[in-house]
């Protein structure tokens, strides 16, 4: 996604005025022109504004409860009640803690608008809004980890949450977000409105592995295989174009053991080489031979970071993604 | 009402890219071949019904004006529908009305979509700005804003299916479904992966574009369009000595939305974990076709992703809910089982031409029913925000 983020449209999205002429399906010419269809807008919350000042300007939630059947409504998106022949719906605050309504789904390819946030979680929240009682509907959210990479199992349904308000707020949806109550202290907990700052982002826990000698086997297994992986990729132009523009030195750990991947414009080296400096991103994992799928048959990495086997240090995705399309690319190159 | 018929069909064939073809080319080719195997003339249509669902995918709003000539219903009745990924069957039981109403009695139904004009100039490929495309279907105060769009908001209901009945589901059940929808697309000669071998083993290597869906379990984006003629039996009177085709007649039609909104009441709010909207839509048209659903030989539903076609077998009764697992562990849907689904190999592997896809499938029904020798058939669509819209019709064949 492009740096430019006080633009709504990113200078890189914009097309360039061109007409080409290419080979249609039938081999024939057809022209292709670069267009748009653009409309910007000064986009009203009309209604729903109060709920969104309320989120940006004294970091609460609020609700509309039915004064007739009882209905609360979170986020409060009518007015009137359907259900008692439009009855005037009440405005109530309501708590910033909730479970959720179902087991949230993480986002590995997204829309063009969000390409810079994947992998990133969504899900519905029924948020408490008195004792033991929760909304009778769900706000739908971010769901955020503090521990790296988002991946299955932190959030299920029914999972406690706490909602987190950014430190600065506009009055939009994404000025907070959900993060499971597990991952927060008590105080944490019970703090209103607790903010973005208040929670340590950086420290993602590193699991830790045991060392056997089954292990030690298994990784030297598995880095000739990552290394014969990068002779084939110096003979394919798709797996170098994969690699292309990107620079990364990847640390692959398990138990005591590590080796160290180097993705530099098109290259790949995989080698025992001591850090001698930072490395970008750590891939850790319990049991070398799960990366086996991916070396032998070209089975997705990204499979085994949502499944939680592969713990990474970080948010960033397009690694991986890479590295996902080189069994494809040889493949195609018939490496 | 009126009893309607289906006298006449017409495909394109599906691609992910048309270039060669712009919407109204497409949309007139498929009237066409529909006017041609019906045995009729243009002429001889009353009116009728477009299904286009997205302005922005054919960058053009009002994309139905330049078809009405093109079609050759210059001065008539045409109406467009468009409703999410049900635009198709909205489509059809829009025409439907139209018929068994006794407004008209020879309808055109069209559906037609492009989705790959679309561009995203920073990631140099079309599929982001065609996913973000379809994500401008979600409200903009919330769904939108966090970044929902179509896989997203299916897979919720996937997942939320799984959290509810622990087991079924499996993923090894769906990539059998997925090997069988390959293995039948290969007798669709429109399909858009024709030649394509893709087994079990690998969809399950395959990457998730989302938590519970994998890139093998989803539909493809196509470029195409598909007609149907459909007729009263006055119609048919009209056309007698002229029609080349057996009429099928549809003896049950409904269509259900759920409310957009998620919450714990069915009643009143969308429920995660169901897609009520299909089992609304699959008793009610099963009821005026005065059938069960063991009485269905061939159902043509609309995939959207495997996962949720077999949720919506299993609301439409064809297992109970809970026992998804049973529609391929108990060879149910498999080769040689009770029931034929989507033999054209549905929309995973024939192609989404989101307009015109249920019209395709009903495209194939009607050839199965012929080919088979078979008496019942249901079509289905679904598609917006959480699946929550939905519609069925039943086929019959009258020997």
């Amino acid at each position: 996604m492009s740096k430019d983020r006080n633009m709504v449209i990113p200078e890189a999205m914009l097309p360039p005025a061109r007409i080409e002429r290419v080979k249609g399906n039938f081999g024939e010419e057809v022209l292709l022109r670069n267009d748009a269809m653009f409309t910007a807008y000064r986009h009203s919350a009309g209604e729903l504004s109060a709920f969104f000042f309320a989120l940006a300007d004294e970091g609460r939630i609020i609700a509309n409860v039915c004064p007739s059947c009882g209905v609360v409504n979170c986020p409060p998106y009518q007015q009137r009640c359907p259900e008692c022949n439009f009855t005037d719906m009440e405005q109530i605050e309501i708590k910033d803690v909730g479970v959720m309504a179902a087991t949230p789904v993480i986002t590995m390819f997204p829309p063009a608008r969000f390409k810079g946030d994947a992998p990133f979680g969504t899900g519905y929240v029924f948020i408490e809004c008195g004792d033991s009682k929760t909304a009778d509907t769900a706000l739908p959210l971010r769901v955020r980890t503090t521990q790296g990479m988002l991946r299955r199992g932190i959030f299920k349904r029914d999972t406690p949450i706490k909602i987190v308000f950014k430190d600065e707020r506009q009055g939009e949806i994404t000025d907070i977000f959900a993060v499971s109550q597990a991952e927060l202290t008590r105080e944490q907990i019970a703090k209103s409105p607790l903010l973005e700052s208040d929670l340590e982002w950086n420290m993602p826990k590193e699991p830790e592995f045991e060392e056997t000698e089954e292990s030690k086997m298994a990784f030297s297994k598995i880095l000739f295989r990552f290394q014969a992986l990068a002779l084939k990729v110096s003979k394919s132009k798709a797996a170098q174009k994969d690699l292309a523009n990107w620079t990364r030195r990847v640390e692959v750990k398990s138990g005591g053991f590590f080796f160290l991947l180097n993705i530099n414009d098109g290259k790949m080296s995989a080698g025992y080489e001591e850090p001698d400096r930072e490395t970008d991103l750590i891939l850790a994992l319990e049991d070398p031979n799960d990366f086996l799928p991916y070396l032998e048959r070209g089975a997705a990495l990204t499979n085994l970071i949502l499944s939680g086997k592969l713990w990474v240090s970080s948010s960033e995705l397009e690694t991986i993604t890479r590295l996902d399309r080189l069994p494809r690319s040889l493949r195609k190159d018939g490496v | 009402m009126r009893e309607v018929a289906v006298i006449g069909s017409g495909m394109t064939h599906c691609k992910s890219r048309w270039l060669s073809k712009t919407y109204l080319e497409l949309a007139q080719l498929a009237t066409k071949n529909a006017i041609e195997d019906a045995g009729i003339d243009v002429s001889d249509l009353d009116g009728g019904v477009a299904g286009i669902y997205n302005d922005i995918f054919e960058f053009m709003a009002i994309p139905e004006s330049p078809l009405q000539g093109i079609v050759g219903l210059a001065n008539k009745g045409f109406s467009r529908v468009t409703s999410g990924g049900a635009t198709g069957i909205y489509t059809m039981y829009n025409a439907y009305n139209w018929v068994a109403s006794g407004m008209h009695d020879v309808v055109l139904v069209l559906g037609v979509e492009k989705a790959l004009d679309c561009y995203d100039f920073e990631a140099e490929s079309p599929t982001p700005a065609v996913v973000q495309t379809i994500a401008y279907s979600w409200d903009p105060w919330f769904e939108r804003q966090i970044g929902n769009h179509a896989s997203s908001s299916y897979a919720q209901v996937i997942a939320a299916y799984r959290d509810e009945h622990d087991g079924d589901l499996t993923e090894e059940a769906s990539a059998k479904v997925v090997e069988l929808l390959c293995q039948q697309a290969q007798n669709n000669p429109y399909a858009q992966r024709l030649g394509e071998a893709v087994s079990a083993e690998q969809v399950l290597d395959s990457r998730y574009v989302i938590d519970q869906i994998r890139i093998l379990e989803t539909c493809v984006y196509t470029e195409g369009a598909c007609a149907l003629i459909f007729a009263s039996k006055k119609g048919l009177a009209r056309l007698a000595g002229k029609m080349k085709q057996e009429p099928i007649w549809i003896t049950g039609a409904a269509c259900a939305n759920e409310p957009y909104f998620v919450g714990k009441d069915p009643k009143r709010h969308k429920v995660l974990h169901r897609i009520q909207s299909d089992e609304i839509v699959a008793r009610e048209a099963l009821k005026q076709a005065r059938l069960t659903v063991d009485d269905i030989q061939v159902m043509e539903l609309h995939d959207a992703f495997v996962p949720q076609l077999m949720i919506t077998l299993a609301e439409m009764g064809v297992v109970p809910l809970g026992r998804a697992n049973d529609l391929v562990n108990e060879g149910i849907i498999m080769p040689g089982g009770k029931l034929l689904l989507n033999p054209c190999g549905g929309l995973v592997f024939s192609g989404h031409f989101v307009g015109g896809s249920n019209m395709m499938s009903t495209w194939s029904i009607m050839r199965e029913m012929k080919d088979r020798d078979l008496e019942h058939g249901l079509v289905h669509g679904t598609g917006a925000s959480l699946s929550m819209f939905g519609g069925a019709m039943i086929f019959e064949r009258r020997r």
